[in-house]
């Protein structure tokens, strides 16, 4: 009898009726990126390059610890870029050579003193 | 799966439907969401897995198949999602609240069994 | 070529949009590593002409122009319009465009009414499906673990943390969104209100109440 079967049979995202803490209420207005990444989302979904459906999968597919600790726009990002690598739209090489000239934007943190 | 029938009556002469166009429950149909447990993606929770409900709605027009969806498939694999009501007591063997509560979940069509 | 405080070294009219205009970009942090990953991959899918600049721009002042303000506003209408709250509750998605509330996907509505026999409670336990088009974007309490997880096994402990009670002998009946149909909650009009006008009657509608972890009442009064 497998000790792991549960982790493919019960996905991340799947906690109906799971013991919870109380409810915090805390709420946080959304980062402008954040807004641009739901905004991405719907544009991605109504061209059907990605569609709603392919990115909650892509988000599971990100396994318990990611879904853990990545928030949730952290996760719909990460998990664009893994389904885009899938469909052939985007390299690896390509997005980690953009994202270093997007980062080489912004000034180079000073030295500490 | 239940054969394939019309429910609804006598279709026009000479009208025929095609493979999954008419949905196979309708509202009042004693259904059980079936217990297979897919990886890589689905829609039903775990916890309803096996559970016995009611339809009390289908839900139109016919969608595809959101496990299919979720790798990519835009089109195609269209069958009927339904509405369906389970009493809280069904769900949970030491349900906490009022007898009278239930839950309502869209199940699509190939999960659910006529009981 | 223009450059900012922080070194943009892009002419001023480029392509990629910008949600805080130059002056502000001095005092903006340097972006987090996930905010350069989404920069990017919008700028290559752009770059590659999958969808313009412009779609995206577009779709933000959609999104900030949904906002409770727009449930709270069907709600108020289906108090006072018993034909239109007829059509609403046949038709959610129906009964929000005859409002011009439009819906810029999909999805289907449901619209739930809560009655003296039953009070309605929508949650998606496997992810965060929400009626954005009508509400806007939820709550974070919505999309973590502990609303998601309980309030489909104990939604009367779940609605008591929000301070509403509701009795043994009413149905609470939690809608667990799937699919392609999203709801939303049309809670029961307050006593005391049968002289109010539309718009006095939309300010008691908040976005929680048209969730259902509270009832509409004369004292909440302020949309969210």
């Amino acid at each position: 009898m497998s000790e792991t079967e549960h982790l493919l049979k019960r996905l991340p995202n799947d906690i109906g009726g799971l013991p919870a803490a109380p409810i915090d209420r805390t709420e946080h207005d959304l980062e402008p990126w954040e807004k641009r990444c739901h905004a991405l989302a719907d544009v991605l979904d109504f061209h059907k390059i990605v569609n709603t459906e392919e990115k909650r999968r892509g988000v599971e597919a990100l396994g318990a610890e990611m879904v853990g600790k990545l928030t949730y726009y952290e996760r719909w990002v990460a998990a664009f870029a893994n389904i885009l690598f899938q469909k052939g739209i985007l390299t690896p090489e390509e997005l980690a050579r953009k994202m270093d000239k997007v980062e080489a934007r912004w000034p180079a943190e000073p030295a500490r003193p | 799966m239940a054969s394939e029938t019309l429910q609804d009556g006598v279709p026009m002469a000479g009208i025929v439907f095609a493979f999954g166009e008419q949905p196979i429950f309708r509202p009042g149909d004693a259904v059980r969401i079936l217990t297979r447990t897919p990886v890589g993606h689905y829609r039903v929770p775990t916890y309803l897995r096996g559970k016995r409900g009611t339809v009390e709605r289908v839900i139109e027009p016919a969608g595809v198949d959101n496990e299919q969806e979720a790798y990519g498939r835009n089109a195609g694999a269209k069958r009927h999602y339904y509405r369906i009501a389970i009493p809280m007591t069904e769900i949970w063997q030491d349900y906490a609240g009022s007898s009278r509560d239930g839950l309502r979940i869209e199940v699509f069509e190939t999960w659910l069994e006529r009981i | 070529m223009s450059q900012g405080a922080s070194g943009h070294d892009h002419p001023h009219d480029h392509d990629h949009p910008h949600d805080h205009p130059h002056a502000e970009i001095a005092q903006a942090e340097r972006p987090g590593y996930y905010d350069i990953m989404e920069t990017a991959v919008r700028e290559l899918l752009i770059e590659k002409k999958y969808f313009g600049a412009d779609e995206i721009r577009r779709q933000i002042e959609v999104l900030d122009s949904r906002t409770p303000a727009l449930g709270a506003k069907v709600v108020a209408r289906a108090w006072q319009d018993p034909a239109f709250k007829a059509r609403l509750l046949e038709n959610g998605r129906k009964g929000c465009e005859e409002l011009g509330i439009s819906f810029y996907d999909d999805t289907h509505l449901i619209v739930l009414e809560n009655t003296d026999t039953v009070h309605n409670l929508i949650v998606c336990t496997l992810c965060s499906c929400y009626p954005r088009p009508v509400l806007g974007l939820p709550p974070d309490w919505y999309k973590l673990k502990p609303f998601r997880a309980r309030a489909v096994s104990e939604p009367r402990a779940v609605l008591a943390e929000f301070g509403t009670i509701i009795p043994d002998d009413v149905e609470i009946r939690v809608s667990d969104s799937t699919a392609m149909v999203r709801y939303l909650v049309l809670p029961k009009r307050p006593d005391g209100t049968q002289d109010f006008s539309e718009e006095q009657l939309a300010a008691l509608v908040t976005r929680d109440a048209m969730i259902g972890v509270v009832p509409a009442s004369i004292q909440t009064g302020s949309v969210q």
